[in-house]
């Protein structure tokens, strides 16, 4: 970076830049380093190579022979709907709740809106981090070893889930605002609650919303595996089924998956569009 | 007087609109803590085993179990934390091979059978992000074998959707003009795709791909639990002894690579941008 | 007894970095429309903003109607800067909300929280809004977002906003400069009209020379942060002039 910046303001640098030297080596070793590291890579995890060509032809296979044709009526039942709606409410607490948390927590963890840039951006920034960092089938493990089984400790790993997405995109558009509102409310003497109410608040409305749309669709991707690891909803179906091998009731399962997650993001983008639109 | 008269008129008008704004905002609240409501009887209160679960003190003890360190566990977690980050890196860079057709026939500008192209490509990258990569793991578990190399595929086939989507609207945003002053030359479709529109997007691209490979980190960490090699199988063998100060550890070691892949990359990316 | 008193003011963005300003003294009285000019980048912004601390000053006394705004704590500064309106260049509106919460925002300092969360002002906050729309002939806009008018319609909110604090003294920063010519005129008459009529004094950072002469009666001239003139407009000449615009065409 700092080459490329020197590059544009020094002539006789981009001179230099021209014969393309340095470039060409640095691109060189780059390419050297990521081939070496591809190659130790498959000699270390023991990936046999001849295989890796072969795999499409092993998941034709595997496909006809095993998952096909999936189980559709097994997934048409009862029961099986009535896990799929669970599943519905599961992603939608947890990723309302998680919203109704990430909305104080974006304004902790963005830098020209915080209370305290020393004692509260600090462990704000440190929480959606973490939940964050940790993925959320361990949140729902760890959950599930204290809450016990069922849709609690779902509901309550997808909360973890939605705050480590929501806060850092809802604090990188507080970050983005005008300032100019914000200068004026503090001009006439609105204190720092105020300021995020009437200078804040309507600029973030409409991405705020689309955050949340979009939280909630991924929320309910993650919520359809959450249950396999022992929190309620669809995964805990398609657990059941992996475990007696019952092939195509699994791609039956898979493909209802698929299906439903297509749906919701599609239902997601059209109405993250619908509120651009109603800016 | 006349003006005094005006402004109540219009103070009610104002006031009444205002009333009717909070009405419609109330109502709307409302539905939705009805369907909170309904969501949280039926996933809270209904189906745990309040039982099982005991008094929050229980709860309380539940979580403590967890706090402290299992030192002696760490010497055995530096190989599948390698195992772990190359799993990301190998997926990532697999996926990267998967993409370039992907991107090729998904941005609008360069696919090369018009419409039929465009939306199979578009639907494979829509599939790609869809399904979790837990679903994609144990697919693919399903497909090789238990080990790493279900992981690699699930991590490849999880992350072509993102990193080809991002690319592809990155080409469909580049500036035409010297895509026309190469085509101008007499150049073919892969010399304009060389040396018109790659150099345009290679910054661009390269930084979504290192954003995928950070996020690719903290899956692959969890592809073990479904038998797919790496921490996530550590993570799966502690849990299943009781072992929770040695779930702690593997925790805190999922952190630190995390940690150092995003540190990583961070300094890739101050270099090349 | 000046409403406004500067003294010796010093300021500057970072701990090592440059003075900004290097030292500025004047003082606002009770009838005053007082301008500041100078060529862009002499500081004139950062003066205005000094006064209620939006920008902090690192030295020297601010003291307004007896107190002293440099040593204020921050609920002192908040009460502060109530009596203290502000109209901005960029007019610093919300632009998605409608033009009678932009003005009832002026009132923000003598609402609570709750309140403000639910945006419901008292009856008679919303009478005055409605009372000042009308000095400002927005009458017909008050239903409007405040989006869908043009620059001077804008400005007019400001103005209103800033009017409904019941301000002790108006800052204006560049008030007209993101305006037409014709348009800025009309507004310097309509804040001129307004200080008047509610007896507050003004202080107003203007890059136009020929409308500060124009409107106001006593002007500090700043180049680099440091005053080159102070008095009343008729002592303006143009040699004085020169001075602060050394390098500028006028």
């Amino acid at each position: 970076m700092s080459y490329a910046h020197t590059a544009t303001r020094n002539p006789a640098i981009v001179k230099l830049n021209r014969m393309r030297y340095r470039r060409s080596v640095g691109s060189f070793a780059a390419w050297l380093v990521v081939l070496s590291l591809f190659f130790f890579s498959i000699h270390y995890l023991n990936v046999p190579l001849e295989r890796i060509l072969g795999i499409f032809g092993r998941i034709g296979d595997v496909i006809s022979n095993r998952y096909y044709p999936p189980d559709i009526n097994y997934i048409l039942d009862r029961t099986y709907f009535s896990y799929v709606i669970g599943t519905i409410q599961m992603a939608f607490l947890g990723a309302m709740i998680g919203i109704l948390l990430s909305i104080p927590l974006a304004w902790f963890a963005s830098w020209n809106m915080t209370p305290s840039r020393r004692f509260i951006y600090p462990p704000a920034r440190f929480i959606s981090m973490g939940c964050r960092a940790i993925h959320e089938t361990i949140w729902t493990i760890l959950l599930v070893s204290i809450l016990g089984f069922g849709m609690f400790p779902g509901v309550v790993a997808l909360i973890f889930f939605s705050v480590g997405f929501a806060v850092k995109l809802m604090a990188e558009e507080i970050e983005a605002i005008d300032m100019g509102p914000v200068e004026a409310m503090y001009a006439t003497g609105a204190n720092l609650f105020q300021v995020m109410v009437f200078g804040v608040l309507p600029q973030i409305r409409v991405a705020l919303t689309g955050i949340t749309i979009y939280t909630w669709d991924v929320a309910f991707r993650a919520a359809t595996v959450v249950g396999f690891f022992g929190a309620g909803g669809m995964g805990w179906y398609l657990k059941r089924n992996v475990l007696q091998i019952e092939s195509q009731r699994v791609a039956a399962i898979m493909l209802s998956i698929v299906v439903l997650v297509l749906l919701s993001e599609t239902v997601s983008a059209w109405a993250r569009k619908a509120v651009m639109k109603m800016q | 007087m006349e003006l005094h008269h005006q402004i109540q008129q219009q103070a009610e008008q104002v006031i009444f609109l205002r009333k009717r704004r909070k009405i419609i905002l109330g109502s709307g609240t409302l539905i939705f803590l009805l369907i909170s409501a309904w969501c949280i009887n039926a996933t809270v209160i209904q189906d745990t085993d309040w039982q099982r679960m005991g008094s929050f003190a229980d709860m309380l003890r539940s979580i403590g179990r967890y706090i402290g360190i299992d030192f002696s566990l760490f010497s055995q977690l530096l190989e599948p934390a390698l195992e772990t980050l190359l799993i990301a890196f190998l997926g990532t860079s697999i996926g990267v091979l998967f993409c370039l057709p992907v991107i090729w026939f998904g941005a609008r500008n360069i696919t090369p059978v018009g419409n039929a192209s465009y939306l199979v490509a578009r639907l494979m990258m829509t599939i790609s992000r869809s399904v979790h990569e837990i679903v994609w793991a144990l697919f693919f578990v399903a497909v090789v074998g238990l080990g790493a190399m279900g992981g690699i595929f699930a991590v490849a086939f999880r992350s072509v959707g993102f990193i080809a989507k991002m690319s592809a609207e990155a080409i469909e945003n580049i500036d035409s003009r010297p895509v026309e002053a190469i085509q101008a030359t007499g150049a073919g479709t892969f010399q304009v795709l060389r040396f018109a529109i790659l150099p345009q997007v290679l910054p661009q691209i390269i930084s979504v791909i290192m954003f995928e490979w950070e996020i690719n980190i903290r899956r692959s960490a969890v592809l073990g639990l479904v038998g797919a090699g790496g921490l996530g199988l550590v993570f799966f063998r502690q849990m299943n002894t009781f072992n929770y100060h040695g779930v702690t550890s593997v925790i805190i070691m999922i952190l630190g690579i995390i940690l150092l892949g995003e540190m990583a990359s961070h300094a890739i990316r101050r270099r090349l941008l | 007894m000046p409403i406004l008193s500067v003294q010796e003011l010093q300021t500057r963005y970072t701990d090592n970095g440059p003075d900004i300003l290097k030292g500025i003294t004047f003082e606002v009285e009770k009838d005053d429309f007082f301008a500041i000019i100078g060529p862009s980048g002499a500081g004139k912004s950062t003066l205005i903003r000094c006064i209620n601390r939006l920008v902090e000053p690192t030295s020297g006394t601010i003291i307004f109607i007896e107190r002293e705004i440099t040593k204020l704590s921050k609920s002192q500064l908040r009460r502060a800067r109530r009596d203290i309106g502000m109209i901005f260049q960029e007019f610093n509106l919300i632009n998605r909300m409608g033009v009678m919460d932009n003005v009832l925002s002026g009132r923000l300092g003598y609402t609570g929280n709750l309140r403000t969360l639910f945006r419901s002002f008292r009856r008679s906050d919303i009478d005055q809004a409605l009372f000042l729309l009308e000095k400002v002939e927005l009458s017909d806009h008050v239903h409007k977002r405040v989006d869908e008018l043009s620059g001077g319609q804008r400005q007019r909110v400001g103005i209103a906003r800033a009017l409904m604090q019941n301000p002790k003294m108006l800052l204006l920063d560049e008030p007209t400069s993101a305006l037409d010519p014709k348009i800025s005129r009309d507004i310097m008459r309509l804040v001129k009209n307004m200080a008047e009529e509610f007896g507050v004094p003004c202080l107003c950072n203007i890059h136009d020379v020929a409308l500060a002469t124009e409107f106001c009666n006593k002007i500090i001239g700043l180049k680099e942060g440091v005053t080159m003139f102070s008095g009343p407009t008729e002592q303006l000449d143009r040699n004085k002039l020169n001075a602060i615009y050394a390098m500028e065409e006028l």
